[in-house]
């Protein structure tokens, strides 16, 4: 079976057998870690267990509890709502920036550095000063308000359960523009010059320039910030757990949180919930699924275009 | 580069020096001078919020502990008491070294298992393949907290609870399905036609994808080691539960445990933090140029 | 950063195995492999010695359990004590559930909220039985009962607590105004205090169950039976949270709070941050428990150490009982079945040596669980707090029962967010609870 011999067939036929060597050790570390625990935990969705003694099997109770779980139905909106505008934002002005500062700067290191400085600080010191920038009475935002004249706008950003979620949405996005900017920057490295000296010789302004070439350049970057975004967003848990704990009154509770609460928290009181915890997450898990095949179909399709 | 225009294509292109700028005729470059000067203005005020926080931690890593709250930013006074005791008492050396241990197999083993599925789900046709594939992605979003104890259950037959080694395992296995999500992302946009030259001129598969694929992927590369260096070393919830032989301990739980319900000592925290901070940021910086030019590599793809 | 398969050698197929697999293969079976940690270290025997693992998050006393570790060690050559202290309940919960769930719990432990389910599931041993009641008539009742069950004592009290009122008394000099003795009296102080430009009584509620503290010892205040709450709690003997007496003391918190009587926005105060209000000289006046002192020392000026005071919680009115929070939320437990348990009684025993508790709590600034370490209370602010303990004013504020923290603390955010009313607050917790209950 020599090299040339492959080339001479027809792919299928001659890239079966390697096709699967190379995909064998994902497919091995998934099955083992995350595959078999997964089956166990959907197992566990249909028990009622305390994480003490034995499961108890209770067919598909947990999922008729969550039907008319009220703050199961809230904590979805919240994480729907979260993820949705944090990957808005995320999406759109990591990339602004990138191409901000891809325009050479004398400092631009410099600047590069320490816009991902968010990115490498443990999460308790961002929860710390959050709190502190919070903090309703002698909070940096607040006063900074104040400072300019805009005292009127001085609000208690974690405690009005309107502005809460806004509020962790910019930690957020604070938190992550280093690293989007960064997987941007890679990608506008790798746009090729001559395509942008081409639209301005047919007389294309700079935004005419960034939407004809740098959006459609970066559009497989620009998945992989948009799906990175929502993985993120629905994830959610450490940074609202620090900063509100999910208050107040469950204003900024996320599935992240809420689960938590029910798995190893005091939500559920003394006897920890977990089988309906599971039950939750089976329900992410079909979520997911379908919004994964509708990104595949999407992608599928937008790849027949080309 | 005499118009307007095109200024920005060359320097979208090639961060150049920013004396070009200089360079233009009298009326652009007062415009241009204008644009400038909002753009570094932009840029200062983003980097002053986002380094805000990197001074605050060292600001408090040298004061007195019962100074840290209400003074100004700048101590009055100052002292390194804090790091002698974060060196000392929390063992530091050590778990920084669990740390760069348990980080730096994960990144090495993700990076070289992803880039073969990857390169694989992108460019080789095998059957069974979609499918497989929509399998490894499903459970990207599933938390963390839905399979903890199963998992912890199932390390504790393979006797692998309490071992470096199974931490790195249990990273390896949750971020892989992602890594290679990412790494089909940027195999995709490279053009089937030289994977066909190589093999005219002979190539077997896997030197393909080494020899010729692989260096061309190199943002993708780079996302992959920045995004999976960052998860890995900042991950405590996972080192925390499986690993309670506080010798083998990373360094995020034990910065956690600084951390009290009540109470905090915040100079030994952000001096522990500051510490394990400041080499990152020294890396990063020392890998920033190189990153750049592998990024360039693969301009070659239009 | 370029990926392991690129070496410069010409690959075969069987080398895409050998590249790919390579890392798998190192790792597969570490156990086995001479060059990986011994997973054994930390459970069982270690080098022929019995090994005593501790897990707590008492991270107020990180200095003071090495102490006793090595002391313990010095004393039993023979055994090892390998103690963790997790930062907050946060990351120290999962490990912990996940260690039961696997049958294999630390010897010594803090239990938490789950103390009696634990013993009840046997997986805490019954202290009763294995340190005898001579042990157990020192602990003060209050922080006995909370972890019995059927006569049965699943865990003991560590560290107890009671609440009360920390304040700057220059401020109340300042604004000439009583140190308040009721709830009335409160909202006059806090108006003065006003006056001169402070806040008043700073209560933190972020996370909601920290306001649990404040308001469930009112609902003991309202009818001066401490029972009630453990009966809300329970959801037994028809105790109801939309009865009388609850939204009787949800009407307080509502009265309270219109009136201006606690720092604005509490829900958005975490309980550091109230604490800083007070040393910072922002507020006058701090609701809080007795780690608070502990916090002072570590991080507040040494002047604002030595000036201030504590005051009761207010009474309901003028000569009622000064009823006040009271518990042992840091308790510890012996794991029933390790085969290392006799050590971890030991242990157990050697730190709770009349001697050596007292020094461990007075070197922490800790509140005692014991009558005779009560009595040798060095700092003098704990020593009045731990005094009200003495005096029967303690009052439940831990709640044990399946969703009622969470239902409470909810009913509760909502009511000083101004969303709700006391009697809406009480009727959505008790329905809240009743939906929990199902879960």
């Amino acid at each position: 079976m020599t090299a040339g011999a492959l080339t001479t067939r027809r792919r299928s036929i001659r890239r079966r057998p390697i096709g699967y060597l190379f995909v064998a050790p994902i497919v091995l570390f998934f099955v083992v870690f995350v595959g078999y625990p997964f089956l166990r935990s959907f197992y566990l969705s249909l028990t009622s267990w305390s994480g003490l003694g034995s499961a108890r099997f209770v067919g598909v109770r947990n999922f008729q509890v969550m039907a008319d779980d009220p703050v199961f139905w809230k904590v979805l909106g919240n994480t729907f709502l979260f993820t949705g505008v944090t990957t808005v934002l995320q999406t759109v002005l990591p990339l602004l920036l990138a191409v901000l500062l891809n325009r050479g700067w004398r400092a631009g290191v410099l600047f590069r550095t320490l816009i991902f400085i968010p990115a490498v600080i443990s999460l308790v010191v961002t929860g710390v000063l959050w709190q502190l920038i919070y903090e309703p009475n002698f909070g940096t935002f607040n006063e900074i308000l104040r400072g300019v004249g805009l005292g009127g706008l001085a609000h208690p950003w974690l405690a009005d359960p309107h502005t809460v979620l806004p509020a962790l949405m910019v930690v957020s996005l604070w938190q992550s523009l280093g690293l989007f900017t960064l997987i941007y920057l890679a990608g506008l490295q790798g746009i090729n010059p001559s395509l942008y000296e081409a639209a301005s010789i047919d007389g294309a302004s700079p935004s005419q320039q960034f939407r004809s070439v740098t959006v459609p350049m970066l559009r497989t970057v620009t998945g992989v910030v948009v799906i990175l975004n929502l993985i993120n967003g629905f994830k959610t848990f450490d940074m609202i757990y620090v900063m509100t704990g999910g208050g107040p009154n469950r204003a900024s509770e996320v599935l992240g949180t809420y689960l938590y609460g029910l798995a190893f928290g005091s939500t559920a009181g003394a006897v920890p919930a977990l089988g309906y915890a599971t039950a939750i997450s089976m329900v992410i898990f079909v979520l997911c699924l379908a919004a994964t095949l509708i990104q595949l179909r999407i992608s599928r399709r937008s790849a027949d275009v080309d | 580069m005499s118009t307007d225009a095109p200024t920005t294509a060359a320097q979208a292109a090639a961060p150049g020096p920013a004396g070009t700028w200089e360079a233009l005729p009298a009326p652009g470059r007062s415009r241009r001078a204008a644009t400038r000067s909002a753009g570094y203005l932009a840029l200062i005020i983003i980097s002053a919020v986002t380094v805000f926080p990197f001074l605050w931690m060292l600001a408090t890593s040298l004061r007195p502990s019962n100074t840290v709250f209400g003074g100004p930013l700048v101590p009055r006074s100052v002292t390194g008491g804090a790091y002698r005791r974060a060196w000392t008492q929390l063992d530091y050396p050590n778990h920084f070294w669990n740390s760069v241990y348990v980080t730096t197999a994960t990144v090495v083993i993700v990076l070289a298992l992803a880039t073969l599925g990857g390169y694989a789900f992108a460019k080789l046709e095998f059957p069974g393949k979609q499918l497989i594939y929509v399998v490894l992605l499903s459970t990207l979003m599933l938390p963390i907290t839905a399979i903890i104890i199963p998992l912890f259950l199932e390390m504790r037959s393979f006797n692998l609870l309490n071992t470096r080694q199974g931490l790195i395992l249990v990273y390896v296995g949750g971020a892989l399905p992602f890594a290679m999500f990412l790494m089909r992302a940027f195999f995709e946009t490279l053009p089937d036609e030289l994977i066909q030259a190589a093999r005219v001129d002979g190539a077997g598969e896997f030197r393909i994808f080494a020899r010729v694929m692989l260096p061309l992927a190199a943002p993708g590369v780079a996302t992959v080691v920045i995004f999976q260096f960052l998860s890995t070393w900042n991950e405590f919830l996972l080192a925390q539960t499986f690993i309670s032989a506080p010798q083998y301990l990373p360094l995020q739980p034990v910065l956690y445990g600084v951390v009290g319900q009540h109470s905090t000592d915040w100079p030994l925290l952000t001096a522990a933090l500051t510490m394990s901070v400041v080499p990152i940021i020294a890396v990063y910086v020392r890998m920033q140029r190189r990153f750049v030019a592998g990024m360039t590599l693969g301009a070659v793809k239009d | 950063m370029r990926p392991e398969p690129s070496t410069s050698r010409p690959l075969t197929r069987r080398g895409v195995l050998r590249g790919g697999l390579a890392g798998v293969a190192a790792l597969a079976a570490p156990s086995l492999a001479s060059a990986c940690d011994s997973p054994d270290t930390g459970t069982g025997k270690a080098g022929g010695k019995t090994t005593v693992r501790v897990w707590t998050w008492y991270n107020e006393q990180r200095d003071e359990w090495p102490k006793l570790v090595s002391e313990f060690q010095s004393a039993n050559p023979n055994v090892v004590v390998q103690n963790r202290v997790f930062g907050d309940t946060n990351s120290y919960l999962p490990a912990l559930q996940a260690a039961v769930a696997a049958g294999d719990p630390p010897e010594v432990f803090a239990p938490h909220v789950l103390a009696i389910e634990y013993g009840k599931a046997g997986v805490s041993a019954d202290l009763t039985a294995e340190l005898g009641e001579g042990f157990l008539k020192d602990f003060f009742k209050s922080t006995r009962d909370e972890y019995t069950d059927a006569g049965k004592q699943y865990a003991l009290g560590w560290m107890a607590q009671t609440f009360g009122v920390f304040y700057d008394p220059d401020m109340f000099a300042q604004a000439r105004t009583e140190v308040p003795e009721t709830w009335d009296d409160l909202e006059v102080a806090a108006a003065k205090l006003k006056a001169i430009g402070k806040l008043p009584l700073a209560m933190s509620n972020n996370p909601g169950t920290s306001g649990l503290d404040f308001f469930l010892p009112l609902i003991t205040q309202v009818t001066d039976n401490p029972q009630l709450v453990l009966d809300l709690d329970l959801q037994r003997n028809g105790a109801r949270w939309d009865s009388a007496p609850v939204t009787q003391a949800l009407a307080k918190v509502e009265e309270l709070n219109k009136a201006g009587a606690f720092v604005p926005n509490a829900n958005a105060l975490q309980g550091t941050q109230a604490e800083q209000l007070l040393y910072t000289g922002r507020a006058a006046m701090l609701f809080s428990g007795s780690w608070s002192p502990q916090g002072f020392v570590q991080d507040a000026p040494p002047a604002f150490v030595k000036r201030y005071k504590v005051a009761e919680t207010p009474a309901w009115a003028a000569g009622r009982k000064h009823w006040t929070a009271n518990q042992a939320g840091a308790g510890l437990a012996v794991s029933n079945h390790s085969k290392n348990k006799a050590a971890a009684l030991d242990f157990i025993k050697f730190i709770y040596d009349p001697q050596r508790y007292t020094r461990t709590m007075n070197n922490s600034n800790s509140m005692p669980s014991t009558q005779s370490a009560g009595a040798l209370v060095a700092n003098p602010i704990l020593k009045q707090m731990t005094q009200w303990l003495l005096d029967g004013k303690g009052a439940p504020h831990i709640l044990f029962g399946k969703g009622s923290s969470d239902s409470a603390a909810n009913g509760l955010a909502a009511l000083i967010g101004g969303q709700s009313d006391a009697t809406k607050a009480g009727q959505a917790i008790q329905s809240a609870v009743e939906q929990a209950q199902r879960k």
